[in-house]
């Protein structure tokens, strides 16, 4: 989830219960305000009727057209003894102008006349509808909510957009960054602090870590290259004796697998070596390369190889496929794949090789799938095999990184398959 | 023939030298590109085998250098650098041959007797005892008369007669004419079958030089002279 869309989700949770609350205490002080007016018209009103019914003046008609209403009647001591003397309370009341019940606010005061009578007074004053005024209310809770939500959010949107550019900058740098491959400084155009301090950590990162890739890589062939003289050496040592010591078959067959040690080693040292050239783009000239030609002459090579493997190997190839490639590249890329396709089948198998559509597929005939997430990593072998660098998928992934091919190896239907794709 | 040896590397000289001197070429060794310099200046040599990384300067100034006062000694370039840039400097600078390390003592035998071979000019081919090959025309004559031969067989003979009467093991041989394809094979059923091929078709055309397997490991090509 995206930080911005983070923030307008909580902002839009954290709103709903402080608009609740506030509604709630919206509504009880408007309520509190009303009754606190209607207690005091009514408290005037009972305070008039009883100063008149004291007095022994006329009450005023039921019907004197404001929607107050009034009772007086007489009740015991007894009654008056259990009752508070002056109560307010909601109460629906029956307006007889209107026929009907009508929330309203109801005093009831008990009085004692000078003759010792009790009175109960019970004036009443239409008010206010509790549902209406909650219906309202959460009405325009939910307009206000609304409104907030959408201007606050947006506007918090907005400002955390401009003033996080230099932060998505960065981003979009570190996206584009990979070690070992050219790149921008890290973007470092603004004024805030922290975001300076961002940037400055990064640079130091990438600049460490740049060095240390570097160095990894001189290492790897400056020691492939120290390797070289004495390899030859140890190796001129042994064909020397195996050439000139008359050496009995016993001895013979020892500094012979000797030397195939030896071997194995030059082997290695000089696909790292290749390695390491391609990875340092130390092929650079270009020109077009037929890949048609290159597959030909390969099989042609790995069909007298194997013969006795009895490899069943067919091509489905155009009339030509050109392609802009370093020559050594493209042979390092196609021997690699078919030679591979050849070392790893049983005897028997099949090998298909088809070219066309940007696309070379080589499929070779095996039991179960290779773990498609290693098998181009240096030194990753599904089975040891004797003699075997494990380095030749680790040369054809090299190979198409430096030209941008798409390589992938998946395994359905009995098959291996390798696929290298030339972008359009 | 008299050779020098441009090689810092003390064991590799070391193991240059010997097989020279039993190759019967007059050898002598520099370490450094100052001692090649005052041996240059001094004496003249047939062959040169020069080794581009010197620890006190770059060997193919020296190259430079005898190009400049036309010497006429061949120059062969061996260099730990498998580098396409040196070879084709290597090579523009008037260089004969060029060899990347690390390389059997027994290609770099060939490569001189080669260089000398086209030095020379004028007589074609290589000739062992009543057989001789020309590898420009890919042609081989037993006794003068033509012998056909298939194009990996003349390959493999080529690669025999220029090394003779040494021991060429089987991985070598494939390498060679096969190329590096060779390297994770398990058997080498390919190679028997040619050499028998050939053996049989050498031995028909009566032919005196012989291919001699030696145990199980590889061949040997006997030349006349040694046979007696």
């Amino acid at each position: 989830m995206k930080l911005l869309y983070r923030l307008a989700l909580r902002l839009t949770v954290v709103l709903v219960p402080l608009l609740v609350l506030w509604a709630a205490l919206f509504y009880y002080a408007t309520v509190d305000e009303i009754h606190d007016e209607a207690d005091d018209s009514l408290e005037a009103y009972s305070y008039m009727i009883m100063t008149r019914h004291l007095a022994g003046e006329t009450l005023p008609p039921l019907n004197n057209g404001s929607n107050n209403s009034y009772q007086l009647r007489q009740v015991d001591s007894l009654y008056a003894a259990t009752r508070p003397h002056l109560q307010f309370r909601d109460d629906n009341y029956y307006i007889p102008d209107k026929r009907e019940y009508e929330p309203a606010r109801v005093l009831t005061t008990l009085f004692h006349t000078p003759d010792g009578r009790w009175m109960e007074l019970e004036v009443a004053t239409p008010t206010f509808e509790k549902d209406d005024l909650l219906e309202t209310i959460l009405g325009w809770i939910v307009f206000l909510y609304v409104v907030l939500l959408i201007s606050g959010v947006s506007l918090t949107m907005w400002v955390i957009r401009s003033s996080m550019k230099p932060f998505y900058r960065l981003l979009q740098w570190v996206d584009r960054y990979t070690p070992g491959h050219a790149h921008e400084p890290v973007p470092n155009a603004t004024s805030v602090a922290e975001f300076r301090q961002l940037s400055g950590a990064m640079q130091q990162m990438v600049d460490r870590s740049e060095e240390l890739y570097d160095r990894q890589k001189q290492f790897i062939g400056n020691a492939s290259h120290e390797l070289q003289t004495p390899l030859a050496v140890l190796g001129n040592r042994m064909e020397w004796m195996l050439d000139t010591m008359e050496l009995n078959e016993a001895q013979m067959a020892e500094v012979m697998r000797m030397l195939q040690t030896q071997r194995h080693l030059v082997r290695l040292n000089r696909n790292l070596l290749l390695l390491t050239k391609i990875d340092n783009g130390q092929f650079p000239e270009s020109v077009a390369v037929d890949l048609v030609q290159l597959i030909r002459s390969e099989q042609e090579i790995l069909d007298e190889l194997y013969e006795e493997q009895q490899i069943r190997c067919t091509l489905q190839l155009p009339e030509r496929f050109d392609v802009q490639m370093n020559e050594s590249l493209a042979s390092v890329l196609i021997t690699n794949l078919l030679r591979n396709a050849y070392l790893h089948s049983a005897a028997g198998a099949a090998v298909e090789v088809s070219l066309g559509q940007r696309r070379l597929v080589v499929k070779n005939e095996g039991t179960e799938p290779l773990d498609a997430a290693r098998i181009f990593e240096r030194f990753y072998q599904g089975s040891k095999r004797e003699g075997s660098t494990g380095l030749g998928l680790a040369l054809v992934r090299a190979v198409c990184e430096a030209y941008g091919l798409l390589l992938t190896y998946q395994y359905g239907e009995g098959y291996h398959r390798f696929e290298v794709e030339w972008p359009a | 023939m008299k050779i020098l040896i441009v090689e810092d590397e003390p064991s590799l000289r070391e193991l240059m030298y010997r097989e020279l001197t039993r190759e019967s070429y007059v050898v002598e060794c520099a370490a450094t590109y100052d001692e090649a310099d005052r041996k240059l200046a001094g004496y003249s040599y047939d062959c040169i085998l020069l080794d581009i990384m010197l620890p006190d300067g770059n060997g193919l100034r020296l190259l430079e250098e005898l190009k400049r006062n036309e010497r006429e000694e061949s120059v062969i370039i061996i260099s730990a650098r498998d580098a396409l840039e040196d070879k084709v400097e290597g090579l523009e600078l008037g260089a004969d041959d060029y060899l990347a390390k690390p390389f059997h003592l027994i290609e770099l035998v060939a490569r001189i007797r080669s260089v000398a071979r086209r030095r020379r000019g004028g007589r074609k081919g290589f000739a062992l005892g009543n057989v001789v090959l020309d590898p420009e025309s890919l042609r081989v004559t037993v006794a003068g008369e033509e012998l056909p031969l298939l194009k990996k067989e003349f390959r493999i003979l080529a690669y025999f007669m220029q090394r003779p009467n040494h021991l060429i093991d089987k991985t070598m041989l494939a390498e060679s004419v096969w190329g590096d394809h060779v390297d994770q094979l398990d058997s080498f059923h390919f190679v028997y079958g040619q050499i028998k091929n050939l053996r049989r078709k050498l031995q028909e055309a009566g032919a005196d030089i012989e291919i001699k397997a030696v145990y199980g490991f590889g061949y040997k090509l006997i030349t006349p002279d040694t046979q007696s």
